[in-house]
C-alpha cells in the first residue's frame, strides 16, 4: 500500500501543506561528568571500564573522593583495600575519603 | 618354393628309372588332374561328381610316383590364383562406392548405414559361398590323398591331415584378402556395427519403456535394474517375448556377419570395428543421459545401460559364435573374446572372463567420459550448487575410479580465470562461487588438497579488490532476506548455515543443551587458527568441518581481526539507523560470531548491542518520568510536539567505531525536547550525562498534501531541511545552509533527496552561485519534478526511504527484462532461482547482474503485475 503511494510521488504536483514528525529517533553518547579523561589508577578511559569489567557505565561506575579526584569504583576499592590502615588518594596523596 | 619342395620330396634319380609307360601315365594323369582342377577352380563343376573317381585315380597315380606334393601345391596355387584374380576383386568391388568416405557425411548417414548393412551381408554371403565351394573340393582332394597308400610323407591321423590343409587354405584366403584390402573396409565395418548397435539399443529402449509401464511409475531406477537382470531369464510375457525375438534375430544376423568375417580372417579387424562402434555408442549414451542436467545422478543409469545393451550384445554374440568358433577358426587367431565358448544357453552361464574384461573396459570408458563432461561444466555445476549435488557425487565416483583429479584442477582453474576472475564479475558473485566451490569440492576431495590448488587463484584475485572484506562480512552475517523463518531458509546468513549444518550432523546426539554446546565451541575456538594446515585429524569431524569453510574464507584476508572490525563498522551503521530497539537478529549473529571468532574478539560488538538494550530501558524510564513532570509542571510553554515522538539510542562511544560528527540545526521544538531529555537523563544517571549526535538517527515524517499524506523515513538532516519549508516555502541555498548550520555544498548534496522526490524544486537564483529552492507548486513547477537519480546515488546515505530503494531497483533491473523474456521464450517456464542463476551466468558484464534473489523476485512480481509475466506453481511464464 505504501509502495503504491510512493511510486506516484513522481507525479506529485500539489503543494504540501504541513509536515509532522511521527518519530525522532535520536542518538547520543553518554559520558561521566568528570574533569579528567582517564582513571589515574588503571590509566583506562573513564568512559571505558576498569580492567576487571566487561561492560562500561552502570556496571563500572566512577567514584569521587573528598579531594574531588575521580576513579573507577573498582580501581579505588582495590587500592584502598591494599593500603592499610589508611589509604591516600593516588593523585594528590591526601587522605582518601569518599565524597558525600 | 616349388623347386625346393620338389627337391626335398622327390629324388630326381628316380626319373631315370622310369619306363616309357610310366612317363606317359604320369603325363596323362597330370594333364587330366590339371584340367579337372582348372574346371573346379573356374566353377565349372557340372558333371564333376561323376568324374570324382577319375580325379581320385589321377591323384593316386601321381602319388604313386611320388608327386604328391606337386599335386597339393598345384591345387592350392590354383585356388589361390582364383581367389586373387576373381573372388577377392569381386568381393572388394562391392565396396567401391565407399572408396572416398573417410569422413562421415552427417546428412545421409542413416541411409548409408542401411545400404552398408545390405551390401556387407550380401558380399559376405557371396564370398562365403565361394569359399565353401572351394572348401568342398579341397575336402575332395584331401579325401583322395588319404586314399593313397603312399601317405608316408604325411604321417599322423587323417583328421590332422585335414586340419593341416584347411589351415593352409585359411591362411591363403586371409592373406589374399589382406593384401588386397581396400582402405575403406574398416570404416565400412565400423558403420555396419554402429548401425546394428543403435538398432539394438532402440529395441532395448523399447524394453525399458515397456518395463516401466509394467512396474507402474514407482522407482524407475529399480525397475531398470530389475529389468537388466531379468533380461537373461527369458521371462514369459507377450510383448517382452516379442522384443526378445526381435533382439535375437538381430543378434543372429550380426553373429552371422561376424562369423563370416572371422572365417575370412578378419577376426581382429572385426573386433576393432564393433569395439569402436560400442564405445562410440556408449559415448553418445553418456552424453545423452548426462546432458546439462546436474540435479540428478546418471551414473547408475549409465551402468545399467552398459549391462542392458553392449554387454547383452556381446554376451549374445559370444554365445552365438561360441560353438562354431572352436574348430572353424584356428586357435592362433583366437581373440580374447573367442575364449568363451561357455554354454549356448544365454544367461544360464556365469559371465565369462571376456565379458568381465569388457565390462571393466566399458565402465572405465563411461566413467572417464562422464568425468570429462562434468569437469568441462564444473563451473556451471558449482554455480548451481547445492542443487547440483548429484552431479558432484557422480563426478566424485568417476574420479575415484579414474584418479584423474589433476584434470579437474587444471580445467577448473582455467574456467575460473576465464569466467569468474574478471572485472565484470561482482565481488559478491566471486565470493559465493568460492564458497560453493569449497562446499562442492569438499565432497570430492575431503582432504582439501585439490581445493587448495583451486582456491588459491580466487583468493589471490579477491585480495586485489577493495570491497572484499565488506562482502565477506555481509555474506557471513547478513541473510539478505533478513528473516529467520526457521531452518532451511535461503535467507540465512552463511554463519547460520554453517552452524545449522553442524547441528544437523550431530543431530543423532542427545537433546543438546545450548550452553554446553557453546562452551565446547568456545573451547574449540581457543585452538582455532585461520590457516589450519594439518591440524590433527583426530580432533573429530565437528571441529574440522567448521574450520574448513570458515577458515578458507578468513584465509582470503589472512586475519580474523580485519573481519571483526569490518563487522563492527557495519553493525554500528545498522544499529544507528534503527527506528526501534529490535536487535534479535544482531544478537543471534553475534552469538554465532562469538562461537567462531572467540568472545574476546567480539567484546566491543557485545557492548554495542548492550547499549541498545540499555538505551531501551533508559529511554522508557526518562520518558515516563519527564511526562509526569510536564503534566504537573507549567503549561505555559505551548508544546507542538510531545516526548512521545522522541526515542534515543545512547552509545558508549569508546567502544563504537569513530562516528562522523556533523553539525546540524534540527527543528527548534525537537531541539528543546532533546535538551529536556538530556537534563532528565542527567538527573537519573548522575554523574553521567548525554552528548547529542544530532546528525545521527532516523526520523519518520508525514508530509501532508492537499489530498494525501505521505510518509518518509529519513535522516535528521533531511528532516531538518524539509521542516524549514513549513514556514517559508522558498529559500536560497546560502540562507538555507545557514539556517541548517551546514556548509552549502553539503546542503546541496542532501537536498537532492527532496528534489528527487519532486517535493522541492531547484532553480538558479539571481546570484549564479546561489541556488533557489522552492516547494513544488502545482501550477508553476509541475514540469520540473523529474527524478534526479544520479545525485541521489552520489549522496551515499541519503536514500533510506523505502520508496527510493525500490524505485532504484526497478530502474536498475529494467535492463534485464529483455534477457528474462528471451529466456522464458526459450525455456517456456522457469523457477525463480533458475532465472537468477541464469542471469548470473550470462550477465557477467555489460550489464553485470548483481542482484539478490529477493530483488529479482521483487522485480518479477512487478512484471507479473504489469501482466507481462504469469506466475503459476512457482514457475514464471510469458503472458500470452
Ligand atoms: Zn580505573
Ligand atoms: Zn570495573
Ligand atoms: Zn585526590
Amino acid at each position: 500500500m505504501e509502495r503504491v503511494e510512493f511510486q506516484k510521488l513522481e507525479f506529485i504536483s500539489e503543494v504540501f501543506t504541513s509536515g509532522f514528525i511521527c518519530l525522532w529517533h535520536a542518538v547520543a553518547s553518554w559520558t561521566w561528568d568528570a574533569h579528567d579523561e582517564t582513571c589515574g589508577i588503571c590509566r583506562m578511559a573513564f568512559d571505558g571500564c576498569c580492567p576487571d569489567c566487561k561492560l562500561p557505565g552502570d556496571d563500572c561506575p566512577l567514584i569521587w573522593g573528598a579531594c574531588n579526584h575521580a576513579f573507577h569504583l573498582h580501581c579505588i576499592l582495590k587500592w584502598v583495600n591494599s593500603q592499610t590502615p589508611q589509604a591516600h588518594c593516588p593523585m594528590c596523596r591526601r587522605e582518601w575519603q569518599f565524597k558525600e | 618354393m616349388t623347386a625346393d619342395a620338389l627337391s626335398s620330396v622327390c629324388n630326381l634319380g628316380v626319373l631315370d628309372s622310369l619306363s616309357e609307360a610310366s612317363v606317359s601315365e604320369i603325363l596323362e594323369s597330370w594333364n587330366s588332374f590339371c584340367l579337372i582342377t582348372e574346371a573346379i577352380v573356374k566353377g565349372d563343376d557340372s558333371g564333376l561328381s561323376s568324374s570324382y573317381s577319375k580325379f581320385q585315380s589321377y591323384v593316386s597315380s601321381l602319388c604313386k610316383y611320388g608327386l604328391r606334393s606337386l599335386v597339393e601345391e598345384h591345387f592350392l596355387i590354383s585356388l589361390q590364383d582364383m581367389l586373387e584374380k576373381h573372388v577377392a576383386p569381386k568381393f572388394w568391388k562391392n565396396f567401391d562406392a565407399y572408396s572416398n568416405v573417410t569422413d562421415l557425411e552427417e546428412n545421409d548417414k542413416d541411409m548409408q548405414e542401411d545400404e552398408v548393412e545390405l551390401l556387407l551381408c550380401k558380399a559376405l554371403e557371396e564370398i562365403s559361398l565361394e569359399k565353401q565351394y572351394q572348401e568342398k573340393y579341397l575336402l575332395m582332394l584331401v579325401k583322395s590323398l588319404q586314399l593313397c597308400k603312399d601317405s608316408t610323407s604325411m604321417e599322423g591321423h587323417p583328421s590332422d591331415v585335414e586340419k593341416f590343409f584347411f589351415s593352409k587354405y585359411q591362411l591363403i584366403v586371409s592373406s589374399v584378402l589382406m593384401t588386397t584390402l581396400p582402405r575403406q573396409f574398416p570404416e565400412v565395418l565400423h558403420r555396419y556395427f554402429k548401425g546394428r548397435l543403435e538398432e539394438l539399443s532402440t529395441i532395448m529402449a523399447g524394453n525399458y519403456e515397456d518395463n516401466e509401464l509394467q512396474d507402474g511409475n514407482d522407482m524407475e531406477l529399480y525397475g531398470k535394474g530389475k529389468h537388466a537382470t531379468r533380461f537373461g531369464n527369458m521371462d514369459i510375457d507377450g510383448s517382452y517375448d516379442q522384443k526378445k525375438i526381435l533382439e535375437n534375430k538381430l543378434v543372429r544376423n550380426i553373429g552371422m556377419v561376424v562369423h563370416n568375417l572371422r572365417s575370412l580372417g578378419f577376426t581382429s579387424m572385426t573386433e576393432d570395428a564393433y569395439a569402436s562402434a560400442i564405445f562410440l555408442l556408449l559415448k553418445a549414451k553418456v552424453y545423452d543421459l548426462a546432458g546439462d542436467d546436474y540435479r540428478s545422478s546418471v551414473l547408475e543409469s549409465i551402468k545399467e545401460w552398459i549391462q542392458a545393451v553392449p554387454l547383452q550384445f556381446l554376451h549374445a554374440l559370444l554365445d552365438y559364435l561360441g560353438d562354431s568358433i572352436s574348430y572353424l577358426s584356428p586357435s592362433s587367431m583366437k581373440s580374447p573374446l573367442a575364449s568363451s565358448p561357455s554354454s549356448c544357453y544365454p544367461g544360464a552361464s556365469k559371465p565369462s572372463e571376456g565379458i568381465i574384461r569388457w565390462q571393466l573396459r566399458l565402465e572405465y570408458f563411461a566413467y572417464e567420459t562422464l568425468q570429462d563432461l562434468r569437469i568441462a561444466k564444473l563451473f556451471e555445476i558449482i554455480v548451481d550448487y547445492p542443487d547440483s549435488a548429484p552431479a558432484i557425487e557422480d563426478l566424485k565416483q568417476c574420479l575415484e575410479y579414474t584418479g584423474q583429479h589433476s584434470k579437474l584442477v587444471d580445467s577448473f582453474i582455467s574456467a575460473l580465470q576465464y569466467r569468474l576472475l574478471t572485472a565484470g564479475a561482482s565481488t559478491n558473485d566471486i565470493l559465493h562461487q568460492y564458497v560453493s566451490t569449497i562446499k562442492a569440492l569438499r565432497t570430492i576431495d575431503p582432504a582439501g588438497v585439490f581445493l587448495e590448488a583451486v582456491g588459491e587463484p580466487i583468493r589471490e584475485y579477491l585480495r586485489g579488490r577493495k570491497d572484499t572484506i565488506k562482502c565477506i562480512v555481509t555474506m557471513l552475517t547478513d541473510g539478505s532476506g533478513g528473516n529467520n523463518n526457521g531452518p532451511g531458509n535461503s535467507g540465512d546468513s552463511l554463519l547460520e548455515e554453517l552452524n545449522r549444518d553442524e547441528e544437523n550432523q550431530e543431530n543423532a546426539g542427545l537433546d543438546d543443551d545450548i550452553n554446553t554446546d557453546d562452551k565446547q565451541a568456545w573451547i574449540d575456538v581457543q585452538r582455532w587458527e585461520p590457516d589450519p594446515v594439518e591440524a590433527d585429524p583426530l580432533k573429530g569431524s565437528r571441529y574440522r568441518r567448521k574450520v574448513d569453510v570458515l577458515g578458507m574464507i578468513v584465509g582470503i584476508i589472512g586475519s580474523k581481526d580485519q573481519l571483526v572490525n569490518e563487522y563492527r563498522v557495519m553493525l554500528a551503521e545498522k544499529l544507528l539507523n534503527k527506528t526501534d530497539y529490535d536487535i534479535d537478529t544482531e544478537i543471534r549473529t553475534l552469538e554465532l560470531l562469538k562461537i567462531h571468532f572467540g568472545e574476546n574478539s567480539m567484546q566491543k560488538c557485545e557492548i554495542m548491542l548492550n547499549d541498545l538494550i540499555d538505551s531501551k530501558r533508559t529511554n522508557t524510564n526518562v520518558k515516563a518520568t519527564i511526562n509526569q513532570l510536564s503534566q504537573t509542571g507549567s503549561e505555559s510553554r505551548e508544546r507542538e510536539v510531545s516526548f512521545d515522538i522522541i526515542d534515543t539510542t545512547i552509545i558508549s562511544s569508546n567502544f563504537w567505531p569513530p562516528i562522523q560528527d556533523e553539525v546540524v540545526n534540527i527543528p527548534e521544538p525537537v531541539d528543546q525536547l532533546l535538551s529536556d531529555y538530556a537534563k532528565r537523563y542527567h538527573e537519573i544517571k548522575t554523574p553521567r550525562k548525554l552528548l547529542w549526535k544530532k546528525n545521527l538517527g532516523t526520523v519518520k515524517l508525514e508530509l501532508e498534501f492537499e489530498d494525501r499524506t505521505l510518509q518518509f523515513t529519513v535522516t535528521p538532516v533531511h528532516a531538518s531541511i524539509i521542516m524549514q519549508f513549513q514556514d517559508q516555502t522558498s529559500w536560497t541555498s546560502k540562507n538555507l545552509a545557514a539556517a541548517i548550520g551546514m556548509p552549502e555544498d553539503t546542503l546541496q548534496r542532501r537536498i537532492s533527496f527532496w528534489i528527487s522526490k519532486g517535493i522541492i524544486a531547484e532553480s538558479s537564483g539571481e546570484d549564479s552561485n546561489d541556488h533557489l529552492y522552492k516547494l513544488v507548486d502545482s501550477m508553476a513547477d509541475g514540469g520540473k519534478t523529474g527524478i534526479n537519480n544520479e545525485e541521489l546515488v552520489a549522496d551515499d546515505d541519503a536514500e533510506r526511504s523505502v520508496a527510493s530503494v525500490e524505485d532504484q531497483l526497478r530502474k536498475e533491473m529494467t535492463v534485464y527484462e529483455k534477457f528474462i523474456v528471451g529466456m522464458l521464450k526459450n525455456f517456456g517456464s522457469m523457477a525463480l532461482d533458475r532465472i537468477h542463476n541464469t542471469l548470473k551466468m550470462f550477465c557477467v558484464s555489460d550489464p553485470t547482474y548483481d542482484k539478490s534473489l529477493q530483488q529479482l523476485q521483487f522485480f518479477l512480481s512487478g512484471l507479473v503485475a504489469e501482466e507481462k509475466l504469469e506466475l503459476r506453481d512457482n514457475m514464471y511464464f510469458l503472458k500470452k
